[in-house]
This record gives C-alpha cells, sequence and structure tokens, in this order.
C-alpha cells in the first residue's frame, strides 16, 4: 500500500530558534549565498516565518511559522506548468520530487507555488575553502540556474529503504525514516509520519479540530498541516503567505 | 556515381529528419544536462565510508552531547544524543552547523603579532620576559575543566592571579552564593521540580544554560497548553522569544525590574501570601506603577500569580540582587523547585585567587569571551580559534577548533546535578595549533598536564561510587570494572549523573532588602545573542530568514 508522508506543526510548540532551517540546510548541502541574497533570492528550503496578532501592549501574540514544501496532492501547481517534467509526485511516497538534472530553470513553477516554498539557484554553489569536506555525501550538490525546495530528505528515505531491503522487508521502519528538521526540533514541534495510516500519530494529529493547512481554499491538499489552539494563529491560514507573514516577520 | 547538388541537400534533409526519430537527441540532451550539472568547479560531497561517533560541544559550557556522521574522516552532520541526562538530544542551532566552524573564513591558522605573522617561539619567549618581569594574570572562560587546573596551577607557581569570567547565568546566582557563603559553582536552579517560573529577562528558551534542558522541560510541562503544569511567567521590556511562549508576558519599562521585584515583594509580605520574615522592601506600589508601566493592579496580580502554583522560582538574566531576594522571601532557597545546592564533582575543585598586583600580562585562555575587556597597559596573550576582534590583543594564539581538542566537560551553570563527560577529539588539529594549558606546560614542565588530570578526576569519581553513567543505556557506576572502563566510557560519549542532591537547607545571610541594584538589567537577549563568529550557514539563514542580526563579520 502506498504510504502519504506529511507532517503537522504544532505551532504552539515552535518558539523560533531556527535549528530546523539549519539542520535542513546542512543536511541537504545548501551552499552559502552571497550577503545581498535575501529571503527571496537565497536558498532556505525551510524558512521560519514570525507572525504577529497585530495587537500593541500586554495583548501582542507572536507565532514562529516553519514554511517548507507542502507536497501538495491534488493538482499539484508547481508539476502541472513544468514544461520539464522536472517535477514529479512519487505515487509511492506522495513526496513531491525536484529532479534538478532535467530543470530548465524558467522558475514557472515558483510563479505556480502558493507558498513560495521554491528557491532558484542564483549563484554557483560555494563554499569557505576547505568546508566543503563537510557536504553530506548522501546528496548531491546542484549548480546555478536550477530550482531547488524540500524533498523531505530523500537521501534518508533511500537510506531506510536499503536498510529494510537489507532485512528481507517490504515497508521500511518509520524509525528509521526521520527528515533532519523534525530531528532537530528541540520542542517536538514537528510531528511526521504516514497520514495514509490512520493508527500514525501525524494522521490522528492531523484530524485534530486545532488542526488546519495553509490556504486550504486552493484545493492542493498540502501534506503539511499546522496545529495551534489560538483562533488568531488558525484564521491566518487562508491569508497568503506573500501578504500578512513577510509583513510581521519584520516585526 | 556523381552526387548532385539536388541529392546532397535532399540527403541532408533527410539525415536531419530521420535523426528525430532516434534516440540521439534526447540522449544528448540529456548527457548536456547531467554534464551541466558536474562543473568541474562545483564542490562534490567526499565519498566514503560512513560513521557515527558520539561526542559533546565544547562552543559553550553546556557540553550538549552529539552524534557526529563521518564520512571520509570529516564530520558531515550534527544531531543531538538522547541520552544525555541534561540535554536530552536538543541542541541549540548553532550546534547543528558547529562542524563548519573550522573552514570559517575567521578562522585562526597562525601565531600573529600585532598584525604581523609571528612564530611559537616568538610568542613563547615574549611571555617568558613578560612572566620574569611581573605577576602574570591568567584568565578562564569555563572553569572547573581539567585545562583550567593547569591555568590556575600556573598562576599560583609563578606569583600571579587566576580569575575567571562568569557567564550572565552564574553572575545571577551570585548573589545567593554571596548571602550563603558558598561558591557560585555549587549553586543551581532545580527547574524540574519548579510550578511556577518567574523570569525577569532571562532568555530561557533562547539558550539560557543548558539549552535543552528547559527546552525540553518546557515542551513536556507547558507548550500547547492553556492552563500548564508549569508556568512561565516572563518579566521583560521587549517581546522576546520567551515572551512569545511563556504562560503570561508582562511588559515593564526598561530598567525598573528592581523596583517592581521590591514592590512584589512588598505586595507578598503585606497580604500574607508568604510568611513575613526576611527582608522587607521599602518600595511604594503607586510609585513603582508610575514607573514600571504597569498599573497597581496588574502588580498585585502579578503577585498572586507568582504564589498561585508553588513551588515559584525567579529567575534573572544578571546579578540584581532585588531580584535574587525575592526567591528569599518565597522560601525557594535550598527547597525543591528553587535554588539548590548540589554536591560537588570528586576531585574538582575551583580557587579564584584575587590579589590587588596589577598584571606585567595577561593570558586568556580560548574559553574566554571576546566581549572581555582586559585592564589597559599590559601584554595580551589571546588564545583562540577565531577571530572575533583580534585588534584588542598584543598575541593572538591559534588554538584547536570544533572537535579538535580533547577536553574534559564539569557540571555546565544552572544545573542542579554535578555531571562529568569528556569530549574527545574527532579531528586531527594541525600542528600550528595549540591551547593555552600546553602553551604554560611548555613554559614549566612541573605543571599537571590535562590528560594527567582527567585520568585522576575519573578515579576520584569511580572511587566516589556515586551516581550513574548515561551512555546507549544507563548503568550505576558501580556496574563498572575499573575507573579505566569508566573513562573509556566516558571517552565514548557517555556522560557521568550524579545522584540527585537531598534538598540541603540553605542559611541566608541577607537581612535587609538590597538596595544596591543595577540600572537596569534586562536587555534585549534576542539581538545580542549571535556570537562574533557563527558557523557560515547558521548566519546565512539567519540572514534571509530575518529572525535574527547577525554579525557583520560572519558573513561569507
Amino acid at each position: 500500500m502506498s504510504a502519504r508522508y506529511g507532517m503537522v506543526i504544532d505551532l504552539d510548540r515552535c518558539t523560533g530558534c531556527g535549528a530546523c532551517m539549519v539542520a535542513c540546510a546542512v543536511e541537504n548541502n545548501v551552499p552559502t549565498s552571497p550577503v545581498r541574497a535575501t529571503d527571496r533570492t537565497g536558498l532556505t528550503p525551510m524558512l521560519v516565518h514570525q507572525v504577529s496578532n497585530g495587537v500593541e501592549g500586554a495583548g501582542h501574540r507572536e507565532v514562529f511559522v516553519p514554511v517548507a514544501c507542502m507536497h501538495c496532492a491534488h493538482e499539484t501547481p508547481c508539476v502541472s506548468v513544468c514544461p520539464q517534467q522536472a517535477v514529479e509526485v512519487d505515487k509511492e511516497t506522495g513526496i513531491v520530487m525536484q529532479i534538478p538534472q532535467r530543470c530548465l530553470g524558467c522558475r514557472y513553477c515558483m510563479t505556480a507555488c502558493p507558498y513560495h516554498a521554491r528557491y532558484f539557484n542564483w549563484w554557483d554553489p560555494s563554499w569557505p575553502p576547505g568546508m566543503e569536506k563537510t557536504l553530506n555525501p548522501g546528496v548531491a550538490t546542484r549548480m546555478r540556474g536550477v530550482v531547488e525546495k524540500c524533498n523531505l530528505c530523500h537521501a534518508r528515505l533511500h537510506t531506510a529503504m536499503e536498510k529494510a531491503a537489507a532485512a528481507g522487508k517490504k515497508q521500511i521502519d518509520m524509525a528509521d525514516y526521520v527528515p533532519a528538521c523534525v530531528e532537530a526540533c528541540p520542542t517536538n514541534a514537528i510531528l511526521f509520519g504516514d497520514l495514509a495510516n490512520p493508527d500514525d500519530p501525524v494522521s490522528q494529529a492531523a484530524r485534530s479540530p486545532e488542526a488546519f493547512r495553509l490556504l486550504a481554499r486552493l484545493g492542493t491538499e498540502p501534506k503539511t498541516y499546522y496545529k495551534s489552539r489560538q483562533a488568531w494563529v488558525r484564521a491566518l491560514a487562508e491569508r497568503s503567505p506573500n501578504g500578512h507573514v513577510t509583513e510581521a516577520q519584520h516585526v | 556515381m556523381k552526387v548532385s547538388r539536388r541529392d546532397l541537400l535532399l540527403g541532408t534533409a533527410g539525415l536531419t529528419a530521420g535523426i528525430f526519430f532516434t534516440p540521439v537527441p534526447w540522449k544528448v540532451l540529456d548527457d548536456v544536462s547531467i554534464w551541466t550539472q558536474n562543473w568541474p568547479w562545483i564542490p562534490q560531497p567526499a565519498r566514503g565510508p560512513v560513521t557515527t561517533k558520539l561526542a559533546s560541544c565544547t562552543l559553550c559550557a553546556s557540553g550538549c552531547a552529539l552524534r557526529v556522521r563521518m564520512a571520509a574522516g570529516y564530520p558531515v552532520g550534527i544531531s543531538g544524543n538522547a541520552s544525555h541526562p541534561l540535554t536530552k538530544g536538543a541542541l541549540c542551532p548553532l550546534g547543528f552547523a558547529a562542524h563548519q566552524l573550522n573552514w570559517h573564513p575567521a578562522r585562526l591558522r597562525e601565531v600573529r603579532h600585532r598584525g604581523r605573522t609571528a612564530s611559537w617561539d616568538e610568542a613563547r619567549a615574549a611571555f617568558e620576559k613578560a612572566s620574569a618581569e611581573g605577576p602574570i594574570a591568567v584568565v578562564d572562560g569555563r572553569s572547573g575543566r581539567a585545562a583550567s587546573t593547569v591555568l590556575q596551577s600556573f598562576a599560583d607557581k609563578h606569583n600571579g592571579t587566576y580569575e575567571v569570567v562568569l557567564t550572565a547565568e552564574e553572575r545571577a546566582l551570585s548573589p545567593y552564593a554571596q548571602w550563603v557563603g558558598v561558591p557560585v559553582s555549587a549553586l543551581g536552579y532545580d527547574l524540574e521540580n519548579a510550578r511556577t517560573i518567574v523570569s525577569f529577562g532571562a532568555p530561557l528558551l533562547d539558550g539560557w544554560g543548558v539549552p535543552g534542558r528547559f527546552t525540553h522541560l518546557w515542551s513536556e510541562r507547558a507548550a500547547s497548553a492553556s492552563d500548564p503544569q508549569l508556568r512561565l511567567i516572563q518579566i521583560e521590556p521587549a517581546f522576546s522569544r520567551t515572551a512569545a511562549a511563556a504562560w503570561h508576558w508582562v511588559p515593564t519599562c526598561q530598567g525598573t525590574e528592581a523596583l517592581l521585584a521590591a514592590s512584589l515583594a512588598k505586595v507578598l509580605v503585606e497580604e500574607h501570601l508568604v510568611p513575613a520574615q526576611g527582608p522587607l522592601p521599602p518600595a511604594s506600589l503607586t510609585e513603582a506603577a508610575a514607573q514600571t508601566g504597569l498599573t497597581p493592579t496588574a502588580i498585585r496580580d502579578l503577585a498572586y500569580s507568582m504564589v498561585e502554583r508553588r513551588p515559584t522560582l525567579v529567575i534573572g538574566s544578571d546579578d540584581n540582587p532585588a531580584i535574587a531576594a525575592l526567591n528569599v522571601l518565597l522560601g525557594s532557597l535550598g527547597t525543591p523547585g528553587g535554588i539548590v545546592k548540589k554536591p560537588t564533582t570528586p576531585s574538582v575543585t575551583l580557587q579564584i585567587s584575587a590579589k590587588n598586583t596589577p598584571p606585567r600580562a595577561v593570558l586568556l585562555d580560548s574559553s574566554v569571551p571576546w566581549e572581555y575587556v582586559p585592564a589597559s597597559g599590559v601584554e595580551v596573550f589571546r588564545f583562540a580559534a577565531w577571530d572575533g576582534g583580534g585588534n584588542r590583543a598584543d598575541w593572538l594564539l591559534p588554538s584547536p577548533g570544533f572537535l579538535e581538542e580533547t577536553t574534559d566537560l564539569p557540571t555546565p551553570p544552572t544545573s542542579a546535578r554535578a555531571v562529568y563527560g569528556i569530549a574527545p577529539s574527532l579531528l586531527t588539529a594541525s600542528a600550528q595549533l595549540g591551547t593555552a594549558a600546553d602553551f604554560l606546560q611548555q613554559i614549566d614542565a612541573t605543571l599537571p598536564t590535562v590528560e594527567q588530570t582527567i585520568h585522576a578526576r575519573c578515579e576520584a569519581i569511580f572511587r566516589s561510587h556515586r551516581g550513574s553513567v548515561c551512555g546507549e543505556k544507563s548503568s550505576p557506576i558501580t556496574g563498572f570494572e575499573s575507573a579505566v572502563k569508566f573513562e573509556e566510557a566516558l571517552r565514548s560519549g557517555a556522560v557521568w549523573l550524579d545522584e540527585s542532591p537531598a534538598a540541603t537547607p540553605l542559611k541566608c545571610a541577607l537581612k535587609t532588602w538590597p538596595t544596591n541594584n543595577p540600572a537596569h538589567t534586562t536587555g534585549n537577549w534576542a539581538n545580542t545573542w549571535a556570537p562574533p563568529v557563527m558557523p557560515t550557514l547558521a548566519a546565512k539563514l539567519y540572514r534571509e530568514s530575518s529572525l535574527r542580526e547577525t554579525p557583520q563579520r560572519s558573513q561569507s
């Protein structure tokens, strides 16, 4: 039976430390960028936004919203616009895969993505001399001119599949497949698992009345859910990340 | 056969059309696109066997436990080690990219004397000359290590002084140390048993103490609950990360923390919320309300919140005695869930020598923060792995970087239980690098070595028969055959954890409410948190996400 890997991020647990961003970048060999790079021109496959309720004084509240590729399950916008078939939805896992070797660099997918979760390599990847020794051998570096995004640490999935195959199993052990951001979160704010399995904790958390998805009205069936007991946070879910969120992150 | 012009054109057109019915153009396109992914100037990961080793972070005094993924002999990934009793697998964000620091553009690789390249022999000769001319002040930023013993021994033997630069967390404990008459290193916060924590600007969820300890506690008992088991009240002018996660945030005016503490104490005593004993503050609620920006009702409500769920622990961000005195009033000194005295690690002692003679030269260990400014007019020998502001030092001496040095890890500040670990070296340091302890030993061979001290400490802990060893699984220390086996376990990433201390009542000498309070203690920690040299990738991500301000020098 096919899996449907997804996440539930509890925003009430997120302290905005940024460990998920750093761990993701290290795992996926994200290069350094020139100082002039911004949140749009740099590479941040996992980006934590700071969002406020806009109230001044003691009633002021803020949450941190980690945003990565949502791995949309229905009419995935980036897949339908790609002229190169460089984006595919893996039917076995539900992961939206970006294949840099096929990418033309047209950036249609970046325009189509409602979550701004895709990034373009504006510069050749580079590291300070010697730092390339610390690159993760499980992930190839990408070149200038291609788009990249979160692929749910696909290298870790391969390692888990190899381990399962070596043990003669058809299914992976979920304990062997934990994306870097999930592993790094010091408050266990990110739950990861198989949404297709009703007994999986992530599946149960996704059915909680406090769970919601960003821009659910678009009908793309994202596989990243968020959770918060604060009503104002849930109300933000239908606003565009390009509107309120990016304004508020400079609070 | 004669080939006419028509034949040539027909043949060319036929070939051109026919080639599209073969896989050749598609294969060529595919190969070209793959080839362009592999330009020779694009770095590729090194290939080699991947192994996982246990280690400890040495970026600060917390000593967080790491699982380091190694490939081709180099660290390629870091994650937390859940078996550590304090960190429980959590790390601060810098830890995840710390293995890149050794190749940071600001890395020190050679001896520098006032901006020019020098040699170790020149540095040693200059230090010996200075030592002969007058006393040397040896400054340590992380006391209690085996290396600290070497530094202290040198100072004692050569009529010098040994000084320790306290962290903000240690400074916050210093009023209690003074009132109770014990060293700061003997005190800790019993966070685990507290039910209400009142923080006066301490960045509890932003790198305070051992980062994983409070984060884990908050995550288990406070997050995602409208009525949490652990109530965190954050009193701070700015809306920090800790304020965002707190059960209740109290915005006050900058610099009025001592006055607010005094007014809270007055409400606690006058409304019989605590026994009327101990020091009484000469505060006026109306005046406090006017200066703090809170209403008298808000101050009274805050006082009631503090005692609604006991034990209550008050944590200051610095050595403000008025904030510390609140704990005395609340009876949170020497009781579970308060400030507790912990048994010291066997064989780990600290003697701070203070002499008034002005030193001829100052030797700064690599653990001393860059913000520390030595007295002017003295020759400064500074050990450092990264250049965080070298213009303040006459001599810059390159030290081993991350995972390049074997060092022991004494109990971190704020911990309520003694722990001891050994951070193994996973990388071979260049011959051009040296530690302050090695440097002093080359000058005086009679000093104890770091390795000897670590052996002696392991022996002493083993003989104490106290505590347990937390490795892949926890086992009592009595289960080890010998001190050698115990030391081997520590060197392979396990940590010794002392038994939970029995609550020791602490006799407090504070009789009058402290009035010598600093003007202000809290600052915007979120913006000053970043160290001078950050892992390159972490600096990039914070810059691009605007989550934190990063120092310009770490941008590369």
